[in-house]
């Protein structure tokens, strides 16, 4: 990945990361702006995201919110930490190509202000456990080299016992955080998949292998480390793929130290179809039986999902039975019939992922 | 520009000076002659077409273009016109002049739509156009421009189909990513079928997929027996044909969930249920339960069904079908 172009928005330069942003990418041309989007989205095709411009933005919305989930299925109850959009990173499944009125790498440089607020929010309900993450609408690390968040938020979370600040990412940049002093409270987690869907559709991000290399070298260093396979995908031979990913795991991790594993089979909103299409041609990512799940978007036929997460859930065990293994926006019937239980709504998955928290800190 | 200023010059023209295309100003595709040739040969030229000269002296049409067709059709030598060759009006006048003159007497065809926005963009800017012209097409969105800038690419046999309405815009979006030599063949099934325009998206998008996943062109899959014959109206009749086209799709694209359909089905059948009676699954099997649904005059006969559930032999088999 290479930021060729920085456009810095409105009062953006009036903030201390984006002087940061700059001093670390010196040789980088720098633009201006103060006209709005309208003026930008007649330059950008629709389907180029202008990943290698970073645009450094004074965000003027909500920075922590929950995570906004999915009707009728059952959810987890996490919070989002706003610090940017977009990823440099080019997975064919990635919702985040859904939202074309904001193409480049985007960095919300008064987050520092901002996490006084925060701050404010989370002390006032120390009873609470928050669990936050960076990783919904950009990857957490990606960028941590240029934006330093890793060092920026284990400094805010050492203080308050009452959150579990989760970095979600598919790279191994983890320098920021190997050299922060900080440990407590803090859980990396990685995306992970079959090594032929990662190969295929991850463009740009590292090999599954160096996930999990990159992962092993953040247990050995004290983290508490977290897995998402998702989008489990549906295709010829899957089963062979994911049991060599959870092999690897096997070969590099100590589940004693994996606060929760989740699965989530490839879900999307149908807009997001064409958009995949038009980007990604080439992808097989679309083939598997999709049916309209009640929540609006497309989803697996039930029988298949439930077989994925039965064969995943039956290996896991084998490995280790106490892993946090969970369903991302799934029923009850399916959290039944494929992991044999079922935290019944959101609130008891909220609360089973809390008490793993409480137990890992 | 206000045409009440400008001084209407009677000009006659010979017919044969008129080119056959629609020229510099021409909206006009694809429309039926008939009725404004069978009004002109009755009472004559009511409103005489608009022209001018341009610099290499050959006639453009302004306005018109269609009564001049039908004077030509109905064998005139002269064609009476109003020459606004020295009105002093620039090209983008004269086509916004042709274009309120359309506007008010008839309705475009998406194709005209295109030919329209391509002319303006010579004049004006795309928000211009949207802004100021769009509304009186019936075009709401720059995506729809988008969609019909991209009639500019097509063979004319399909902007002739786009002409008549029988292929919706939709789909047109939808056959924007199909391969240009697997066109001709999805147009065949849409036209000779008469799919509607659910049932065209619903056939790109199926035929697609399976084309995609198969890694097999469009054509090749199409020229399968299985499809092919429908083509072939001996035994059907065409929403007959239609319709199996989509099932037999179907069944392709989604194999395990039209098997669990069918199975569900056969379990419910098997079941002796009485005739008042039936069994459902939801949507797509996506619900936890499956519906029982008793139709009932009063409460006596309710009362009869229900006790006569508990007899009927078999139900309690009624399972997900994939668990067999």
């Amino acid at each position: 990945m290479r930021i060729k172009k920085i456009i810095i928005e409105d009062n953006a330069a009036l903030f201390r990361q984006s002087h940061s942003i700059l001093n670390k990418l010196k040789n980088v041309t720098t633009e201006r702006e103060t006209s709005e989007l309208s003026e930008f989205a007649d330059k950008i095709h629709p389907a180029d995201m202008d990943k290698e411009t970073l645009r450094l933005v004074a965000f003027k919305g909500e920075f922590l919110k929950p995570c906004p989930g999915t009707k009728e299925y059952i959810c987890c109850g996490y919070q989002i930490l706003n610090i940017g959009t977009n990823c440099p990173m080019n997975c064919s499944y990635c919702i985040l190509q859904a939202y074309f009125n904001q193409p480049s790498l985007r960095v919300f440089v008064n987050l520092e202000q901002e996490l006084n607020l925060i701050a404010d929010y989370l002390d006032s309900q120390p009873e609470k456990i928050f669990r936050i993450g960076t990783g919904e609408f950009t990857d957490s690390l990606a960028l941590d080299h240029i934006c330093g968040w890793s060092s920026q938020l284990s400094t805010f979370v050492q203080k308050r016992k009452n959150i579990a600040l989760e970095f979600k990412t598919k790279t191994d940049n983890i320098q920021g955080l190997l050299s922060s002093p900080y440990r407590d409270r803090i859980i990396v987690s990685w995306s992970l998949n079959s090594q032929d869907i990662s190969r295929q559709e991850d463009k740009g991000a590292p090999t599954i292998e160096r996930r999990l290399k990159a992962a092993r070298k953040c247990q050995e260093e004290g983290f508490i480390v977290g897995f998402h396979f998702d989008p489990l995908v549906y295709y010829k031979n899957w089963e062979d793929g994911y049991l060599k990913t959870l092999d690897l795991l096997d070969k590099y991790i100590d589940p004693k130290k994996v606060i929760w594993i989740s699965m989530g089979c490839m879900r999307f909103i149908p807009a997001l179809k064409n958009i995949i299409r038009k980007r990604h041609p080439k992808t097989h990512i679309l083939d598997g039986e999709f049916i309209n799940g009640t929540d609006g978007k497309m989803r697996y036929f039930k029988p298949i999902r439930i077989e994925m997460y039965s064969l995943l859930k039956n290996y896991l065990d084998l490995w280790e039975k106490d892993v946090g293994l969970y369903l991302c926006m799934e029923s009850s019937e399916i959290w039944i019939k494929s992991l044999g239980w079922t935290p019944d709504n959101s609130q008891g998955l909220s609360d089973y992922l809390d008490n793993r928290v409480l137990k890992k800190f | 520009m206000n045409m009440n200023q400008l001084k209407n010059s009677i000009v006659f023209l010979k017919a044969e000076e008129f080119e056959e295309k629609p020229g510099v100003f021409g909206m006009s595709y694809g429309f039926d002659s008939k009725k404004i040739t069978s009004s002109i040969k009755e009472v004559g030229l009511l409103n005489k077409p608009y022209v001018r000269r341009n610099i290499a002296g050959r006639i453009d049409v302004v306005t018109g273009y269609r009564r001049i067709m039908a004077c030509r059709a109905l064998n005139w030598e002269v064609i009476p016109c109003i020459d606004l060759s020295d009105s002093g009006l620039s090209d983008a006048d004269l086509l916004i002049l042709n274009l309120y003159d359309n506007i008010c007497v008839r309705e475009f065809n998406n194709v005209e739509k295109y030919m329209i926005i391509r002319k303006l963009l010579s004049y004006f800017s795309l928000s211009d156009i949207h802004e100021r012209f769009m509304p009186f097409l019936g075009v709401s969105s720059r995506r729809e421009i988008d969609l019909l800038l991209k009639i500019e690419d097509m063979t004319d046999d399909l902007k002739g189909y786009i002409a008549k309405g029988l292929i919706s815009m939709k789909a047109l979006d939808s056959l924007k990513e199909i391969k240009d030599y697997d066109l001709p063949i999805i147009i065949k099934f849409i036209t000779e079928l008469h799919l509607n325009f659910n049932q065209q998206l619903l056939f790109i998008e199926y035929i697609n997929d399976i084309s995609i996943r198969e890694e097999l062109d469009i054509s090749t899959i199409l020229a399968e027996k299985t499809f092919i014959e429908l083509l072939d109206g001996a035994s059907r009749n065409i929403p007959q044909r239609a319709k199996t086209l989509l099932d037999r799709l179907r069944i392709k694209r989604f194999p395990i969930l039209v098997r669990n359909e069918k199975a569900f089905a056969k379990l419910i059948l098997e079941v002796d249920l009485p005739p008042n009676v039936k069994i459902k699954h939801t949507p797509f099997f996506e619900g936890p339960d499956y519906i029982l649904e008793i139709s009932f005059k009063d409460g006596k006969k309710l009362k009869e069904t229900i006790d006569s559930l508990t007899q009927v032999k078999g139900i309690e088999k009624i399972n997900d079908p994939w668990t067999d």
